[in-house]
């Protein structure tokens, strides 16, 4: 018989105990760069000119590239989580704390992807529209 | 004076043994929980039945209420069709066709779409959940009422033949210029209803989060309350924005404050972006809830778990957050550069991915199931071949040069119908005919199904299918009549034939739910064969929701927990009795589903009825330019709200444990984050400064849109009564949360005392920012009106912090807060915070950065 005061998984699988919000840091970054990407264009638009347009594209082109990183690492950090490779398990739906952590994992991981699709298609006007017009 | 002793907390064996589950509980036990329970959840009879607040009532009201108002705009869309059938025709004329249309997508989103998807969530959450009701009843009952209310407010305006008639989205300048009080009506009416609407998120989010039964960890809650907890999230970040619109918009009718009017600065864009960034993630609030509906039907006719749990999980978060980067996909031809064009029309291509996963997610478990067709599939079939059809339409609508050419044409109309039908109204239908043994223990007939679903699909394709070739025509929308010559009659004819082909197959539907079915005997209690909780209602009805609070450990618990719904009807599991004749309900841990607290449940109440009816007053007497009485309905409602809370939620209880059942005591009171109301106050905050941002957005966007802003010869803010707002603002707050720390200590005396500077000193700072803008002219100039309409923004939060800061002072004194029992100053502090951050962003806008601007 276990007490409720004793927690047995809580030492292992501590990292997400208190909240749901890591698996949304993938589309909160994507989220952060679609908004600042836009802000900036609508800012250097309408107010700095043409001569503004290259830094515009240069400092989406860097925004782009560390929120690419960003969301490659917390992929990478998902991954790991899912540990897919050392029990084969794809579905994690058993009532267990691993099973729990696990599917945490997987479902930041598939975000993560996504993000890294959705920011990619973001940069893309960028890479191809040269101008405000 | 020594520090109080901290709150228990649970205690006792968790998780249970086999062993515990197995001892079998005597009859006499059995039968006193149930006689307790029946007592504790006695519905209201007779005329006192409308005082009921239990999510089965509730629930079932929101959705025949919601459905009949879809009804009323289906109607609409009848008359407009027949308007349009012969060019020329003269059915309705310009102005009666213009109110029509506008009700008829009003309705449809805002009393029908997204109603529907609270009513169905309230009726049925618990349900998924094995909980005894939503954690906040009352709160739902009052969203209903409010919504009734405005509800037939609004529809009420056509036979007044005072409609709204500048479209759904009530464009500026035509909407601000139009005569009479339909734009009124919609601003404030629906204003009403969008307040409702947050409610209910409010109530859904926490319901799926912290009202799961023991052990439903994350990874194996149904999938509807992972939907749940997606959309609730978005309506907290799309519905705020329009009302932050909604209220500039009234303030430019009603007192002529130019926000929208360019010759005084203003733009009507601004109106465009805030509607939709409402309004493109509304569609994904209407789709996600209806899609999850299919998410609980698809592994029951497939008879096999679904395929992809994850993958869905992806989708319904990822949807959730791209949704929000495609509202300028609908503003692609008002001028924005180019390259702003493409980030949304990049995004908007994005979101078919995650879309796409799900419907591929559902046809894997059909290809790998063993597919029984019942009629739920039938329509969940036909839902799934129209949503396609109309996602490959919006992702040709993505691209700008194609948009640029189908803008405004019969070709948009016939997109959205395909992705609202195939998306929202199909399902729901579906879910109708799979859940309706679940909430009204009869079963809809097989047959007249059969009939209304090809009438409806038949004449769904008949009507829509056309209008694409007729868009592309150059029909455009919103016209009343065409001329012969145009070359758009046969279509329309033949649109307007299916038409009355989709009524026939409503009207089938409608029969086939309201005939009476007392014939039909005792139904099965899980006649679909289904693997989740809701099948293990009882038959017949008991109000208590469950006869004990499961402990469960499947996705499927019906399926792969034997003997489960044997110990839940023998009582076995938690909460089995209610020794005290009070509702209650588990709260459990967000992650893990551990039991937290036993948490009281409001009971039948009129304040509720109350607290609706004054508020509709607050909101329907502005439109008609009368202000006072709408004042006195305000001050009333509040009043009701404060009678409501005081006298039903957070008092000290009784005793401070309950036995929960299999050897756990749960405590009876939780303060802070673990609590409920912690968890309502910071999501309701979450959307409220979701408004507030917008509005501070419109600050900026006209920055950037108006070379005039702010004027060269603008008067501005008083620097040093806006600094004096600042202060006092930020006094207030550290008072608030001085006495929620020296509270804590068991200084009661000096948290009293800073419980009275802080309402003092935040009347102060309402004065002090109201003295800042006095001698500025808001009708003469966007730049005066919005500094104005951040002041009235902040004014208003400081008065309801006001409020809260002296009820927690009566509270103090009359013993309703103690230094143990602390939530309502907890949850107000919490308020607080938010306040303070108001304080200091419109204290720096108006003082700061007009001299900052370059």
């Amino acid at each position: 018989m276990t007490r409720i005061t004793e927690n047995e998984d809580a030492r292992e699988f501590r990292s997400e105990a208190g909240s749901l919000w890591r698996i949304t840091f993938g589309p909160l970054i994507w989220a952060v760069h679609f908004a600042a990407s836009y802000g900036a264009t609508a800012l250097i638009c309408a107010k700095g000119g043409t001569g503004f347009v290259e830094g515009l594209r240069l400092g989406i082109g860097i925004g782009t590239g560390v929120a690419l990183v960003a969301i490659a690492w917390l992929g990478w950090q998902s991954w790991r989580q899912w540990d897919l490779l050392r029990d084969r398990d794809w579905e994690n739906d058993q009532g267990t704390g691993e099973d729990r952590h696990q599917f945490l994992g997987h479902a930041a991981f598939l975000l993560a992807v996504i993000s890294f699709i959705g920011v990619s298609y973001v940069a893309l006007p960028v890479l191809l529209i040269g101008t405000c017009r | 004076m020594t520090r109080p002793a901290p709150l228990p907390v649970a205690e006792g064996t968790y998780p249970p043994t086999e062993d515990m589950l197995n001892e079998p509980v005597t009859s006499e036990e059995q039968d006193r929980g149930k006689a307790e329970l029946r007592a504790a959840w006695k519905t209201p009879q007779g005329w006192r039945y409308i005082s009921a607040v239990n999510n089965t009532e509730v629930g079932v009201w929101y959705a025949l209420t919601a459905f009949g108002f879809m009804l009323l705009a289906g109607l609409l869309a009848l008359a407009m069709r027949v308007q349009l059938a012969f060019p020329g025709n003269t059915f309705l004329d310009a102005d009666r066709f213009n109110q029509f249309f506008t009700m008829h997508g009003s309705a449809m989103m805002f009393l029908f779409a997204v109603p529907m998807f609270e009513a169905i969530s309230i009726l049925l959450l618990p349900a998924f959940l094995g909980a005894r009701d939503m954690p906040f009843p009352r709160l739902s009952a009052y969203g209903y009422w409010c919504f009734l209310i405005g509800g037939c407010f609004v529809m009420g305006s056509l036979l007044f033949d005072a409609g709204p008639k500048a479209g759904w989205f009530m464009y500026p300048p035509l909407a601000t210029k139009e005569e009479g009080v339909g734009p009124d009506i919609w601003l404030l009416g629906l204003s009403f209803i969008e307040v409702a609407s947050i409610a209910a998120a409010v109530e859904l989010i926490v319901g799926a989060l912290k009202c799961r039964p023991p052990g439903m960890r994350v990874n194996i809650m149904p999938l509807y309350a992972w939907y749940v907890t997606v959309v609730g999230g978005m309506i907290l970040f799309a519905f705020p924005p329009l009302i932050a619109g909604d209220f500039l918009f009234e303030l430019q009718r009603s007192f002529d404050w130019p926000f929208f009017d360019p010759e005084r600065g203003g733009d009507p864009i601004l109106w465009q972006h805030l509607f939709w960034i409402f309004g493109h993630p509304e569609v994904y609030i209407v789709f996600l809830p209806s899609i999850a509906i299919a998410a609980m039907i698809v592994p029951t006719v497939a008879r096999r778990p679904i395929v992809g749990y994850s993958w869905i999980v992806l989708s319904a978060v990822g949807t959730g957050f791209l949704s929000f980067g495609l509202w300028v996909h609908h503003m692609f031809t008002t001028g924005l550069p180019q390259m702003s064009l493409g980030f949304f029309s990049a995004a908007s291509e994005a979101v078919v991915i995650p879309t796409g996963i799900q419907l591929f997610a559902f046809i894997a478990t059909l290809m790998v199931g063993r597919v029984k067709m019942t009629l739920p599939m039938l329509w969940i079939a036909g839902a799934l071949a129209i949503f396609v059809a109309g996602g490959l339409t919006g992702v040709m609508l993505a691209i700008v040069p194609f948009n640029w050419q189908a803008h405004d044409t019969y070709f948009i109309v016939a997109h959205l119908h395909y992705t609202l039908f195939g998306g929202m109204v199909f399902p729901v239908i579906a879910g109708v005919y799979y859940f309706y043994p679940f909430f009204a223990k009869k079963l809809l007939s097989e047959r007249l199904g059969r009939w209304a679903f090809w009438l409806i699909f038949t004449g769904f394709n008949v009507t829509f299918l056309p209008m694409h070739l007729t868009g592309l025509m150059g029909m455009p929308r919103r016209v009343f009549t065409y001329p012969e010559s145009a070359g758009w009659g046969t279509l329309n004819l033949i649109s307007t034939l299916g038409a009355f082909v989709i009524a026939a197959g409503f009207a089938v539907f409608v029969y086939d739910m309201l005939r009476p079915k007392s014939r039909q005997g005792q139904i099965p209690r899980n006649p679909w064969g289904a693997g989740t909780l809701e099948f293990a209602h009882d038959i017949p009805e008991e109000a208590w929701g469950v006869r004990s609070v499961p402990y469960i450990t499947s996705r499927y618990p019906l399926w792969d927990q034997t003997d489960l719904v044997a110990r839940m009807d023998a009582g076995r599991y938690y909460l089995a009795d209610a020794p005290d004749h009070q509702r209650e309900t588990i709260i459990t841990s967000v992650i893990d589903a551990k039991p937290i607290y036993v948490q009281r449940v409001t009971g039948p109440a009129w304040i509720t009825i109350w607290a609706a009816i004054f508020t509709g007053g607050a909101f329907i007497f502005p439109t008609f330019h009368i202000y006072k009485p709408a004042i006195v309905c305000g001050a009333f409602a509040v009043v009701c709200v404060m009678y409501w809370l005081w006298t039903s939620t957070a008092r000290p209880p009784k005793d401070e444990m309950r036995a929960a059942g299999l050897g756990l005591r749960l405590p009876n009171y939780v303060s802070g984050p673990d609590a409920v109301g912690w968890w309502g106050m910071w999501i309701t905050m979450l959307g409220d400064a979701t408004a507030f941002a917008s509005i501070v957005f419109g600050f900026f966007f006209y920055w950037t849109a108006r070379p005039d802003f702010p004027p060269v010869d603008a008067g501005h803010a008083v620097g040093t009564w806006v600094a004096a707002a600042a202060v006092l603002g930020v006094l207030a707050w550290a008072a608030t949360l001085l006495a929620r720390e020296v509270n804590r200590r068991g200084k009661v005396m000096l948290a009293r005392l800073a419980l009275v500077i802080a309402p003092l000193s935040a009347a102060a700072a309402g004065g002090a920012a109201w003295l800042a803008v006095r001698d500025l002219d808001p009708v003469s100039h966007v730049y005066p009106a919005i500094l104005w309409a951040l002041m009235v923004w902040l004014t208003v939060h400081l008065c309801a912090g006001i409020i809260m800061q002296c009820y927690c002072l009566a509270g103090c004194i009359f013993g309703k807060v103690t230094p143990r029992h602390d939530a309502d100053l907890r949850n107000v502090t919490l308020y607080w915070h938010f306040v303070a951050l108001k304080v200091v962003v419109t204290t720096a806008l108006l003082g700061l950065v007009p001299g900052w601007l370059p």
